[in-house]
């Protein structure tokens, strides 16, 4: 069905060659006085002005998830998948509130990760290990969804055999991703900074000349939004139901707007976007971003456009259906058959590139969580930072490993639900991180019991929700009291809930709380220099950075 | 948002870039208002240009917040064990 386009898959191959030289040769860009530290692979030296962090924050948190998911769903269901671009414009205001308090802290007390942040504020190790077990958690589904995108690519080019076997058919991916892990093991942070500069000119090109060309091929978008304004009226015979709407329809309004926050509210709680704020060198440098990340948010509004774009082509609706229905072919397909072929060529590899440098920071966040708050905490309180180090690589490999597993065994229909299962999971960390920036009224144990609720009732909703062809975990909104909703919210609701009740029931039995060994002023730091690199409380002597002498 | 008033910002400046907030993400967040085809700009209904326009003006509004809470560092300070 597919034919093999050789310009497409030159261009496509020598991209991917070009971003894999760059990875490696990374290792070298700010040269660290010593990567075995964990300050240097896994937050690159903590040293990224704005510049650099727009590209790496913008690379990071704009995925395959915008460029294949959305689309997809938009491509499918109409404005019920628009509710991204909402989620990308409240998200920004959202990390302007509590992300820099977040980075002093992190700063100040030489935080490589969310989960140490809440061990040290809350002075609870059980907490800390929650946080840290469900961002490694809720990465997993999330890294899955960047390999379905790369995979939809592969598929569309032709690449890739119909084979029953799971690992001969995505032989492909399991080599790009290889190479991704290879150069990750060994450049850490600095792979995925450098290479979200390639990513971002070429997302930025495609996007720029798709709408400006597809749209008068297409006969403009009065008619675009004809076509699919009609098709989406429909009755889908599985459901009995139109297969959407051109707007959202008043019953879809509440589940609109809480996919939304929930979306919001769990972005930045996500271990890789806290990865891409502490590698931040000043806490203006935060603020400013959020002001000028909305240009992707920009980027991701068309980019939705694409779906409907893809309804107009009816050669796209054909291959569609001869997929077996798989929407996430949809800009692929709407590249292969609107672009000329070199040019199809540059848009595949911005999405297959955009694709692999959130994998690689992913799996660098989520390596760090495991190293700082699991191996550390658990198994060896002294290990020195280059043992560290070594514990942090390997784990990102182990994690790439996990998610390939969570990609060929899910759903694919719509991939976008493993970033919502993703959001549920990660949600119920909220209270612990931002809410902990805030103030310490909750008892540490309530919050963990709270947690523990947030995360059963979540993925209870989640199991028993069928959809897309699956009994299980097929969809994230349910209703609830009649209107259907985000599961994430809801269970986020019944942990703040728990929560409080148990905070004061723990306060009048008295139960002791937790030691906070951070300091008001912390919240509110700024230091030029990097702090130790090792954990608080533990640094060996003199192992502060020469940044602390010179200023005393 | 309580900060400390160790950030050297007054009430004032609190409240307005708590509104400026606020009103960033009501904006998107309360969807019936936007939850309609008309009017129309272009061949865009208006549930599709009301949002893309919402993009420019959250980066406008955040700049703004950005300038109005802006601090100098805090030159060399020590490391807290």
């Amino acid at each position: 069905m597919y034919h093999l386009n050789a310009v497409t898959l030159i261009i496509v191959l020598g991209s991917f060659l070009i971003v894999t030289l760059i990875g490696f040769a990374s290792a070298r860009w700010r040269p660290a006085e010593d990567l075995m530290q964990l300050n240097e692979w896994g937050l690159a030296g903590r040293g990224f002005g704005t510049f650099v962090s727009w590209f790496l924050l913008g690379g990071d948190i704009y995925t395959a998830y915008t460029f294949i998911a959305v689309p997809a769903l938009v491509y499918a269901t109409g404005a019920a998948g628009f509710y991204a671009l909402a989620y990308t414009i409240m998200v920004f205001p959202i990390v302007f509130i509590f992300a820099p308090r977040l980075w002093s802290v992190a700063r100040a007390r030489g935080y490589v990760t969310p989960g140490e942040f809440v061990r040290g504020r809350h002075g609870s190790q059980g907490l800390g290990l929650a946080v840290a077990a469900t961002g490694i958690l809720a990465t997993m589904p999330y890294i899955a969804l960047q390999l379905v995108g790369i995979e939809s690519v592969l598929t569309v080019m032709g690449i890739g055999s119909t084979s029953g076997n799971a690992v001969i058919r995505d032989l492909p991916l399991i080599i790009a991703f290889g190479v991704v892990a290879a150069y990750t093991y060994l450049a850490g942070l600095r792979a995925p900074a450098l290479i979200a500069f390639v990513k971002d000119i070429l997302i930025y090109v495609t996007v720029i000349v798709a709408m400006l060309y597809i749209p008068s091929r297409l006969g403009g978008w009065g008619h675009i939004f004809g076509v699919a304004s009609a098709h989406l009226e429909k009755v889908n015979p599985a459901t009995g139901k139109p297969f959407g709407s051109i707007v959202v329809m008043p019953a879809g309004e509440w589940a609109y707007a809480t996919l939304a926050l929930g979306s919001a509210l769990a972005l930045f709680v996500y271990p890789h976007a806290t990865t891409g704020v502490f590698a931040a060198k000043r806490r203006n440098v935060i603020r400013r971003n959020a002001a000028m990340l909305p240009a992707y948010s920009l980027v991701l509004g068309l980019i939705a456009l694409f779906g409907y774009m893809a309804r107009a082509v009816p050669a796209v609706n054909a291959d569609v259906k001869a997929s077996g229905g798989n929407a996430q072919l949809s800009v692929p397909l709407l590249f292969a058959h609107m672009f000329p072929s070199w040019f199809a060529g540059v848009a595949d590899s911005a999405i297959v590139i955009g694709a692999l440098v959130p994998a690689a920071v992913m799996s660098i966040a989520a390596a760090n969580l495991f190293t700082r708050t699991i191996y550390k905490e658990l198994f060896r309180p002294y290990a020195s930072p280059a043992e560290e180090t070594r514990v942090a690589r390997l784990a990102s490999l182990l994690m790439k490993v996990g998610a390939l597993g969570f990609a060929l065994e899910l759903n694919k229909t719509f991939s976008i639900n493993l970033q919502l299962l993703g959001g549920i999971w990660i949600l119920q960390t909220f209270p612990a991180i931002v809410i902990g920036l805030y103030t310490r009224w909750f008892h540490r144990i309530a919050l963990i019991i709270g947690w523990a609720t947030g995360m059963a009732y979540g993925t209870f909703e989640a199991y028993r929700t069928p959809g897309g062809g699956q009994a299980h975990f097929g969809a994230s909104v349910t209703p609830v009291f009649g209107h259907i909703t985000y599961i994430a919210i809801a269970a986020l609701i019944i942990n703040l809930v728990v929560s409080a009740v148990l905070t004061l029931v723990f306060r009048k039995i008295g139960l002791q709380d937790g030691y906070d060994e951070t300091r008001p002023a912390d919240y509110l730091a700024d230091p030029g220099t990097v702090p130790a690199a090792a954990a608080p409380g533990r640094e060996a002597p003199g192992r502060e950075a020469p940044g602390f002498v010179r200023t005393r | 948002m309580a900060q400390p008033a160790s950030s050297g910002k007054s009430p004032a400046t609190w409240g307005a870039v708590a509104v400026l907030l606020a009103v960033a993400i009501i904006g998107t967040l309360w969807v019936p208002i936007y939850a309609r085809s008309m009017p129309e700009l272009g061949p865009f209904p208006f549930f599709y240009w009301y949002q893309l326009i919402w993009v420019p003006l959250t980066a406008v509004i955040l700049w703004i917040c950005y300038l109005l809470l802006r601090t100098k560092p805090t030159p060399g300070r020590r490391a807290k064990r």
